[in-house]
């Protein structure tokens, strides 16, 4: 996947045919972090703000996933060109996706047992854990392919003579 | 008297006492961190890399103190981004 260009608020990105698949079939795992993984506080949370929290959060797993879904049947968001697919994407869908990658990341590496750098990742590798860590280093890929454009979309904004002041 | 205790709960509620902090972890990465604290904060790039390296090398970040609904507010930004962030009480 490559950014390409910003364009009216819409950024644009090349995607071959088989890193397409890829994109696809680790997005299909969306969601892994289970609602009740994040604490409101390590000290002291009634028990009430913790139930909103978890609320709040399979809330937006069941609103991103719908979208998600709706992305992923669309076939006219992939634009066939001879290199593989154009696609755009808004600042608000870019925003999503990037959370719905880093569930995927964040649930792989829970999956495989929260391990603490490379060595315990290797050591926590067999049949079963081995397609969370594919998970954990493809969504990871994408993250990264995304945050270039995040960042190229800032820059792009900043230079534009018309561009609201955001930060 | 359960008016004055009401109103002292609010009260606390409403001063900015509580910490909002981003605790580290080996999986998010550092530049996906950096790109929320924006997103969540509105900061430039340079304060957000500044909070991403404090959660990198010495654990944890200390984002903002704000009132306990705006603590909670920002909290659940940052979990919708799968941060490891939590609100404390600054005792």
């Amino acid at each position: 996947m490559k950014f390409i260009k910003t364009n009216k608020g819409k950024l644009s990105f090349q995607i071959d045919r088989r890193e397409k698949a890829l994109f696809f079939q680790v997005l299909k795992l969306y969601p892994l972090v289970p609602a009740n993984h994040q604490q409101l506080s390590r000290a002291e949370a009634k028990p009430e703000d913790q139930e909103l929290l978890e609320e709040a959060l399979a809330t937006q797993h069941k609103e991103h996933k719908r979208k998600l879904d709706a992305m992923l049947k669309a076939k006219s968001r992939f634009q066939a060109n001879k290199q593989g697919y154009r696609f755009t994407l808004k600042d608000d869908q870019l925003e999503w996706l990037l959370q719905v990658l880093n569930d995927i990341r964040v649930g792989s590496w829970l999956l495989l047992g929260s391990p603490d750098g490379p060595a315990e990742t290797f050591a926590a590798l067999n049949d079963d854990t081995a397609p969370f860590f594919w998970a954990l280093e493809v969504s990871g890929h994408f993250q990264m392919n995304l945050l270039a454009a995040a960042t190229g979309g800032r820059t792009a904004r900043a230079e534009s003579p018309s561009a609201p002041e955001s930060e | 008297m359960p008016d004055i205790e009401q109103e002292e709960k609010s009260k606390s509620e409403l001063e900015p006492g509580y910490l909002v902090i981003c605790w580290n972890d080996p999986v998010n990465l550092m530049e996906y961190v950096t790109h929320v604290f924006q997103a969540v904060f509105g900061w430039n790039k340079t304060k957000a890399e500044h909070h991403m390296m404090q959660v990198h090398n010495q654990g944890k970040s200390v984002l903002t103190r704000e009132s306990m609904e705006k603590a909670e507010h920002y909290v659940h930004q940052l979990q919708k981004y799968s941060l490891h962030a939590t609100m404390e009480r600054d005792e």
